[in-house]
């Protein structure tokens, strides 16, 4: 369970931040999660509602949004996103194809009440 | 009183590469290569070291830090090669983190040393995800997994410089088709180096070390 890690790495990045701008609350955190990273979207957030109890963080919701993997195809020219690694383009079928990203791991903002 | 959205635009786990990020100026000062070895479970990592060492034997000062969540079986093999080993004990830890590796590395003369060996915890997922400075990641994935791990596990395979194939005398007893697992690999990371090696044998084990002794090498001499 790989999430309970990130999780308590999450709230280690955004506390010190938070207090910085002077946040009494932090309510939402948005993320940014490449499907290579093979994050459980639910584990995430039930651990870190978990192991934010008792800070500001307590109650945040985590807004999680999937990065795919784009496909590049000599072929037939399309990028296509693809939810988990394919060997084949999704557009025309064709091999060799090429892969890249999917494999962020991003904290894009969060909100505070201040 | 409000509510503010404030922008961020970092890696969750950023305190993780801060660390990594030290460890690697260790390495870094001392000159010599870091290689994290990672794989599942019953890979064959630790006899791949024992095999290297042997074909390093003479031409690379070496040193071994042993990872595992339980035992110390792994580093008692490797000490009867008289290298300097270290055992990093994770207990619930299904990676070494960086600061056991950098207690670990307190226990070893880093001066006198080439090639640096952390065998990592036997798991595909979470040692993906938690760089430790290193300068060369090794996957080794043994015939007698599955052929369709780099499609399972595409970070680890994504984050690693090399992947030796390992058990390749077995290959004639298992559904294990090295192809596939090259031609996914090379579409998850097109630079990945590929080498097939039998500890048994010796197949591939030279070639392997040549290639660990040439990237010493040009750090050495940068
Ligand atoms: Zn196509």
């Amino acid at each position: 369970m790989h999430e309970l890690g990130i999780a308590e790495e999450l709230l280690r990045a955004i506390l010190p931040q938070a207090e910085r701008h002077g946040a009494k609350r932090i309510t939402r955190v948005s993320l940014r999660i490449g499907v290579l990273r093979a994050v459980v979207a639910d584990n995430l957030s039930f651990l870190f509602e978990h192991v934010a109890r008792g800070t500001i963080a307590e109650g945040a919701l985590l807004a999680i949004e999937e990065e795919p993997v784009v496909v590049a195809c000599p072929a037939c020219g399309a990028r296509s996103g693809a939810q988990m690694v394919v060997l084949e383009c999704p557009a025309c079928g064709a091999e060799g194809i090429g892969l890249s990203g999917g494999d962020n791991l991003q904290i894009v903002d969060f909100d505070i009440d201040d | 009183m409000g509510n503010v959205t404030i922008p961020v635009g970092q890696a969750v786990q950023q305190s993780a590469e801060a660390e990594a990020e030290s460890l690697k100026a260790l390495f870094d000062g001392h000159r010599l290569l870091a290689i994290n070895l990672v794989s599942s479970p019953g890979s064959g990592k630790t006899t791949l070291i024992e095999a290297l060492i042997g074909a390093l034997s003479g031409r690379k000062r070496i040193a071994v830090i042993e990872g595992d969540i339980e035992t110390d079986i792994d580093a008692a093999r490797i000490r009867k090669h008289g290298v300097q080993v270290r055992q990093i004990t994770t207990r619930s830890s299904c990676h070494i983190p960086p600061f056991m590796l950098r207690e670990a590395l307190a226990h070893i003369d880093l001066s006198v040393v080439d090639l640096l060996f952390v065998e990592n915890v036997g798991n595909l997922v979470c040692p993906a995800e938690i760089p430790l400075g290193e300068d060369v990641r090794v996957v080794a994935l043994s015939v007698t997994e599955g052929d369709e791990k780099p499609l399972k596990y595409p970070l680890i395979f994504r984050t690693s410089s090399l992947l030796a194939v390992t058990k390749i005398d077995l290959l004639p007893y298992v559904r294990f088709d090295v192809g596939n697992v090259e031609t996914a690999a090379r579409a998850i990371n097109p630079g990945i180096g590929i080498f097939r090696l039998s500890a048994q044998t010796g197949e591939g084990i030279s070639a392997f070390a040549d290639r660990l002794a040439a990237l010493h090498d040009r750090k050495a001499s940068l």
